[in-house]
């Protein structure tokens, strides 16, 4: 089945959802393409025996629409059967747009697919990861948002082996690109996470959670009710609509485990839990439950290691 | 100076505190719904744009009209009148096909600011404000999670590195993140303002729509779940059962 990835850079090299996909793209073993969303210069995403095009869009200005136009008509002209991408932020816009052109609903947060008999079936996680949906897709084309950590990457050598494309500007400019500073380990790819919610009573309490992930150089993470209440960035938030993390070992401290925040965690391999409620649902899926008060507890633990 | 026109969504969800079931592979609704909390955002920035630019602000939404609650929690908050679709053919209907009934009812009401929460409690495609926008040939801004209002309206958008200023064109859909702005609590007098709003059906009929059901459902199948593990109740020395544990998985 013809297929089109839509890729994304990401410092410089191929997003880690993008690798993914490659890596699912690969043991299919269905001929595909690579286009590649980025803003900078020269990136280093080529990949040998890939056929890659690089997008090279302004930053200062918004043109995921032309983008749009420009991947509708590739797909469109090469008979694309099936495109699939992240489920980030510029992809989701990207494959929405392109969706309408080609008349053709997309599937979301999709975990996994398959393809039978010239048609594709997908599989979605819902209720918090206790049951999957899957459906399939009758349309001439089939769009993908594929969640992360569904797959494993694919591993390569990156080279400058591509075409660039440019975009057409929008009337929109774009002005105060802000970057966040990201210090310490990341939430994407570290061992360990611990993650804070409402039952740390205060924004002043998580201190001692960044006390203790300094000790075991763990991510710190959040729930979405503290990232509401502007206790932490979004960019820490863990669940359905932040990040997906697989750790070693996820600390839920105060955590009560809305399915939500479930999705984005509960294939950690070991998941350490503490909160007062014994009822929390966040037991159901710990592997070691503490019912006591997160307050206490780490403290204890952060004179303790 | 012209009146402002803001259309924003507003759907009517099962009370997310309940679990939620399906049949048919399509959520159950319950007569009573309620308000999905996601949209309360985006009426509260159109509410913000109405109290600085004379403007009209419509609820668009789509779904079973049960006992209306959500539409009436979405008046009670300020906005002036509502306009809705509820057909049984739509039940189960894909993103697009509700981006499709959407985009016509912001046309109805002649919105020249097209507002939507990032994505339904509910639903969680996440898709459907960035099709409507393509449905209505208008830019779409989306992910907003900050704005300020002065004579210019500044929007503050999440990226994935941080974030990024643009300003409001006059012409536009934005979708608003959860906390990026503080939604209101309507008083006892808004409450009963409401129920006098117009609030109107549309037919299905009227509307030109063009998408279709490419979505088939297959099956749901429940995952071997719980794998709760050891629960120890704190009483003072559960730490040092954590501290084992990373021992033993070679964290410390």
């Amino acid at each position: 089945m013809k297929t089109l990835i839509i890729g994304e850079v990401s410092n410089s090299t191929l997003s880690s959802g993008t690798l993914e996909i490659l890596g699912k793209a690969k043991e299919l073993g269905t001929e595909f393409e690579l286009i590649t969303i980025g803003s900078v210069d020269a990136p280093s995403i080529g990949i040998d025996s890939i056929t890659q095009k690089y997008v090279k869009r302004n930053a200062e200005n918004l043109q995921f629409n032309n983008i749009a136009t420009m991947i509708s008509e590739y797909i469109k002209d090469n008979e694309v059967k099936l495109v699939l991408s992240s489920s980030t932020y510029v992809c989701r816009d990207i494959i929405s747009f392109i969706s309408v052109d080609l008349l053709s609903s997309p599937v979301s947060n999709v975990i996994d697919f398959s393809i039978s008999n010239g048609s594709v079936e997908t599989i979605n996680s819902i209720n918090g990861g206790e049951s999957i949906y899957k459906s399939k897709v009758n349309s001439e084309h089939a769009l993908l948002l594929i969640r992360p950590k569904a797959f494993e990457p694919i591993e390569a050598e990156f080279n400058d082996n591509y075409d660039i494309l440019e975009v057409e500007d929008s009337n929109i400019p774009i002005f105060n690109i802000f970057k966040e500073e990201k210090e310490g380990p990341q939430l994407e790819d570290s061992k360990i996470v611990i993650s804070a919610g409402r039952g740390m009573v205060d924004k002043d309490n998580l201190t001692m959670i960044n006390e203790l992930a300094n000790k075991l150089n763990a991510a710190v993470g959040g729930t979405r009710a503290i990232v509401d209440a502007g206790w932490m960035p979004y960019s820490q938030q863990v669940g359905q609509t932040g990040k997906t993390v697989k750790p070693d070992i996820y600390i839920a401290c105060g955590i009560s485990g809305a399915t939500q925040h479930q999705v984005g965690m509960k294939d950690s391999k070991f998941i350490i839990a503490i909160n007062k409620d014994e009822e929390a649902p966040i037991f159901q899926i710990a592997d070691l439950g503490i019912v006591g008060d997160t307050l206490s507890v780490i403290p204890k633990l952060n004179e303790n290691i | 100076m012209i009146l402002m026109k803001i259309a924003v969504c507003a759907k009517q969800i099962p009370d997310p505190a309940n679990t939620m079931e399906y049949s048919e592979g399509t959520l159950n609704r319950p007569d009573e719904q309620v308000l999905d909390d996601t949209d309360r955002y985006g009426i509260e920035i159109a509410l913000q744009l109405k109290e600085k630019f004379d403007a009209e602000v419509t609820i668009i939404s789509m779904g079973p009209e049960g006992t209306q609650k959500g539409l009436q929690q979405a008046l009670q908050m300020g906005a002036d009148k509502a306009y809705f679709v509820d057909d049984p053919s739509l039940k189960g209907a894909n993103s697009l096909m509700t981006a499709n009934v959407l985009s016509q009812l912001a046309l109805k009401s002649e919105a020249d600011i097209v507002i939507f929460g990032t994505e339904s409690t509910d639903g969680y495609s996440g898709t459907v404000p960035q099709q409507v926008s393509r449905f209505l040939n208008l830019d779409c801004i989306s992910y907003v999670k900050g704005i300020e209002i002065n004579d210019e309206v500044k929007l503050t958008r999440q990226t994935i590195e941080g974030s990024e200023n643009i300003n409001l064109p006059e012409k536009c859909v934005i979708s608003v993140t959860a906390g990026g702005v503080e939604p209101r609590y309507p008083n006892f007098k808004d409450i009963m303002a409401a129920k006098s709003k117009p609030v109107e059906k549309i037919d299905l009929a009227t509307l030109e729509l063009t998408a279709e059901q490419n979505l088939e459902f297959v099956t749901i199948e429940n995952v071997e779940s719980s794998k709760a593990g050891e629960k120890v109740v704190d009483e003072g020395e559960a730490f040092n059962k954590i501290i084992e544990k990373l021992k033993e998985l070679k964290a410390i």
